[in-house]
């Protein structure tokens, strides 16, 4: 063991006894927190640093993706057979889609009857998933599509499959999306066999979200299929989102307990698809964008507050 | 362990850039939560090895990055590493005399601090996580520790026979 003293070079903490540098650190710490978790006034600084993280980020993507490369490179017969896969299902696609084109005009001319606004006019961005969260208890995915791109924060994702989550950070050339599995995330929901509607929360886990609102008598069951309700102004409206995968009820208890499968391919996909939905009444949404932005980075849907608006 | 030989700044940053790489490359679910604290190691290591050049607030900054790449409030992660890197000054003096393998005991606390800040922003935040997947880490990291320092000090080692 050998102490080499270095005179000139004394780090400012050497300077300041620990005891009180850790406790100015605490300080400094816990008010960052409590400003940060309070509205976007660190974002700049959050910019800055997130553009010094980047290059470590593509390092960190580097060997997964030269995996899937170098399997792609060697393995013809397995691109074969997605290519004929694929363009099997693009023909199949296809031929429905000639049938939504019908039925979209159909519904539109019947909305107009009604007279009531159109929905229907959503672009898409397809975006390509980075990285899933590295911290096993939050659950979100990093978009290689940013501010740039159009992203904003409270855009909603979605996989083939179904709604995957929204994006709740925007830097200029790439965003983070929360997925509806994240303790934090909450989607309106309707059942789509009855059309009731509840909430679904996620639990952390990617395989499972949870119903805890749903009462006793309610008429819910084991392959019911959940869609966004689109209550709440985040997700459109008509997204599957989950499968009911139990029903358990607890005596004594005045809910069910009630669990859901995702729909979407929550951690094992690629792509995602952004979405612009052209929403119905188009200052209510922007009312609701205001309430609901104190807490937008937190990405909590404002649940009571807006399930409840017409 | 050499103590306060100086080892460049671009050195100290390089390997907590690999670290911060490796604490980042996706990884199944399951390893992910028992996955070692590379980065928590490498900043400890350090502040071990560097007592005159990585103090606190170097650590706080270095925590900072985690809460920039993880997303979580920013200076969670910042507190976290500051508050491990101030028990790790307290024991550094212990740790210097001590072979790598012995050492694993003392750090495990200290590691052990770290995941017990977040965990507890994460109650005061009302993020309610498996508290079970917390300490595996823990416990991967303190195993992982003597092979970890060992090979810092290697880096260390080149560097400080390069400058010579």
């Amino acid at each position: 063991m050998k102490i080499e003293d270095d005179n000139n070079n004394h780090a400012l903490t050497r300077r300041i006894a620990p005891g009180l540098g850790i406790v100015m650190i605490a300080i400094i710490s816990i008010g960052l927190m409590i400003v940060d978790d309070a509205g976007e006034k660190l974002s700049p600084v959050r910019d800055v640093l997130s553009v010094m993280a980047q290059p470590i980020e593509m390092a960190a993507e580097w060997p997964g993706q030269t995996l899937t490369t170098l399997d792609r490179y060697f393995d013809r017969g397995a691109l074969l057979r997605e290519n004929e896969r694929l363009r099997q299902n693009n023909l199949l696609l296809q031929g429905r889609l000639q049938r939504l084109a019908a039925l979209e005009a159909e519904n539109e001319r019947i909305r107009a009857l009604l007279a009531s606004a159109s929905v229907l006019d959503q672009n898409v961005l397809i975006a390509r998933i980075m990285s899933v969260s590295p911290d096993p208890y939050r659950q979100y995915v990093k978009l290689n599509k940013g501010s740039t791109d159009g992203v904003f924060v409270g855009q909603a994702l979605i996989d083939a499959h179904g709604i995957m989550g929204q994006v709740t950070d925007v830097t200029p050339l790439g965003s983070r999306a929360i997925l509806i599995s994240d303790p934090n995330n909450g989607v309106p929901v309707e059942i789509n066999r009855t059309g009731l509607q509840t909430i679904a929360q996620g639990t952390g886990h990617a395989e499972t979200l949870t119903l805890p609102f749903l009462p006793n008598n309610a008429d819910v069951e084991v392959g019911d299929l959940l869609v966004s309700s689109g209550l709440g102004g985040r997700y459109p409206a008509d997204y599957p989102v989950a499968k009911i995968t139990s029903v358990r009820h607890r005596p004594g208890g005045e809910f069910l307990d009630v669990d859901a499968a995702p729909t979407a391919e929550l951690e094992r996909g690629r792509e995602a698809l952004l979405i612009w939905s052209t929403p119905e009444p188009a200052e209510d949404i922007a009312s609701s964008e205001e309430t609901s932005s104190p807490d937008d980075g937190s990405a909590e849907e404002n649940d009571d507050a807006e399930a409840d608006r017409p | 362990m050499i103590v306060g030989a100086r080892i460049s700044a671009l050195m100290m940053i390089a390997t907590l850039a690999a670290a911060l790489v490796l604490t980042l490359i996706p990884v199944p679910p399951v390893v992910a939560s028992a996955r070692p604290a590379f980065y928590t190691m490498t900043v400890l290591f350090w502040i071990a090895n560097q007592p005159y050049r990585f103090g606190l607030l170097a650590a706080w900054v270095a925590g900072l990055m985690i809460d920039i790449v993880y997303g979580t409030p920013l200076a969670e992660h910042g507190l976290a590493m500051a508050v491990a890197a101030y028990g790790m000054i307290k024991i550094r003096e212990w740790l210097w005399g001590l072979p790598l393998i012995q050492q694993t005991i003392l750090l495990a606390p200290v590691l052990l601090v770290y995941e017990f800040v977040l965990f507890w922003i994460d109650g005061v935040a009302g993020l309610n996580v498996d508290p079970w997947y917390r300490w595996l880490p823990v416990v991967s990291s303190a195993l992982l520790w003597p092979a970890w320092a060992y090979l810092l000090e290697r880096i260390a080692r080149v560097e400080i026979r390069r400058s010579r």
